[in-house]
């Protein structure tokens, strides 16, 4: 039988052996150790604790009052929560920097995806409804000065044309470059008839007579003109609508 | 009760210093019996309240809140009294080698009121057991009251002496070998 060291069975008088009940049961069965053991209480338990002096209840104000004037006044604390409340306002301060900074370059990079997008979108479509609106416009006019035209019997009739057409002839020749940069036939055939025909009227002498102009609606077809001058009118509207999901064709 | 303490170092942290003086009322009981238990000696015990109390207001600010001031400054206190034998036993080595009088090797023990017989025994008995204290170094005193006196744990005692707990058990248990040859006389006795 393994005997019981010194060091286990004063962890046991203690209170602190591993196993307690293994040490019991081992004192029970094994004299030497359970000897060896009451050696120890009876040694450990003559060891008395000194008795304590008496303080009566004034000690603690005696202690306090030979400590007190030797102790500074804590305003160590109200600096700290200074350092602290200045810390934590730079914190803040700091966080909504960031904060700001962030939204900034949040801005600006929205602002750089947005941006391409319309540039793109610029490229292929906002042209378009400006061209067609304009257009629109010039085959109104167009329109009219065909209507005069067709209309006109007599040379006072012939000035006015010839002004308004001199005025569209050089907006007729950019639209007619724009469709046919565009690649739209129809517009740029239409277009180029056109502007033909306000050559023509330009170039018409000032005192054309009516048989002169009746000449000139005839060659020129200006009825035939007129009609495909109003098809193209009608188309504009459709095209208005349909020009945001368009990228390629016409640009009326 | 911990409650309050933790209020009045709040207090005393704010600025109102006498606050403190509440805390050491009601501790410097507590103290002074373990300082008094491990130093053996009145005088220094009380020096060492005076001293563990001064070093607790000096340092409040490491205070944590989640521990209570009694186990603190008790803490405090152990050390202090700790030094206070190292000190105390490096004076007796420089005197007894200048001067090896007995009479400075005379001991403070308590008065018992008893009949002659008993009290010269009971005399004789705290005589052998101070003797025997004496030869213990200070961390096996300090352990070893702690242990014993105090009724700590030896975690608390590691966490006084601020050594492992298997250092704190090997103290306690020299101590406990060395009061045992010290006693061993009275065992021959009877």
């Amino acid at each position: 039988m393994k005997h019981l060291t010194e060091e286990e069975l004063v962890d046991h008088y203690y209170g602190e052996a591993t196993n307690p009940a293994d040490i019991e049961s081992h004192l029970h069965a094994c004299n030497v150790c359970a000897e060896n053991y009451a050696t120890l209480q009876q040694d450990l338990a003559s060891i008395k604790s000194p008795a304590v002096p008496v303080r009566d209840a004034s000690y603690g104000d005696q202690v306090w009052k030979s400590l007190r004037n030797s102790v500074p006044v804590y305003e160590k604390q109200k600096r700290r929560w200074l350092h602290f409340n200045l810390a934590q306002g730079l914190g803040y301060a700091t966080a909504c920097i960031v904060l700001i900074a962030a939204a900034f370059f949040a801005g600006r990079q929205w602002e750089h995806r947005k941006h391409p997008s319309t540039q793109l979108a610029g490229n292929n479509q906002p042209a378009r409804p400006i061209i067609l609106v304009v257009l629109g416009d010039h085959l109104d006019r167009s329109e009219r000065l065909l209507v005069e035209l067709n209309h006109a019997n007599d040379v006072s009739a012939v000035m006015p044309v010839k002004a308004e057409a001199q005025d569209l002839l050089s907006a007729n020749r950019l639209y007619r470059e724009s469709a046919t940069r565009a690649g739209d036939p129809q517009l740029t055939a239409a277009l180029d008839r056109l502007e033909r025909v306000l050559v023509e009227i330009v170039n018409a002498p000032d005192s054309s007579s009516p048989a002169q102009l009746a000449r000139l609606q005839k060659e020129m077809n200006t009825d035939g003109l007129l009609f495909e001058v109003r098809v193209l009118r009608s188309r504009i509207p459709d095209q208005q609508k349909n020009s945001a999901v368009r990228t390629k064709g016409v640009s009326i | 009760m911990e409650e309050n303490d933790h209020s009045i170092i709040r207090a005393v942290l704010s600025g109102d210093k006498e606050a403190y003086g509440a805390l050491v009322v009601r501790h410097s009981h507590a103290v002074f019996r373990v300082a008094f238990r491990i130093t053996g000696d009145e005088a220094d015990a009380e020096e060492v309240v005076q001293e563990a109390f001064l070093r607790g207001y000096q340092r409040l600010e490491s205070f944590e809140s989640r521990s209570q001031f009694g186990t603190w400054i008790y803490r405090i206190a152990v050390n202090c009294a700790l030094n206070m034998m190292n000190k105390r036993k490096l004076e007796a080595t420089h005197q007894i080698a200048e001067d090896a009088d007995p009479t400075q090797q005379q001991v403070q023990v308590a008065d018992t009121a008893a009949d002659p017989e008993r009290l010269l025994l009971s005399q004789e008995i705290e005589a052998l057991q101070v003797r025997a204290m004496q030869r213990l170094t200070a961390t096996e005193r300090t352990a070893f009251v702690l242990r014993h006196m105090e009724a700590r744990s030896t975690d608390e005692i590691a966490a006084a002496l601020h050594i492992a707990p298997n250092a704190a058990k090997q103290a306690v248990f020299r101590a406990v070998q060395k009061l045992r040859r010290g006693l061993a006389p009275l065992r021959t006795n009877a």
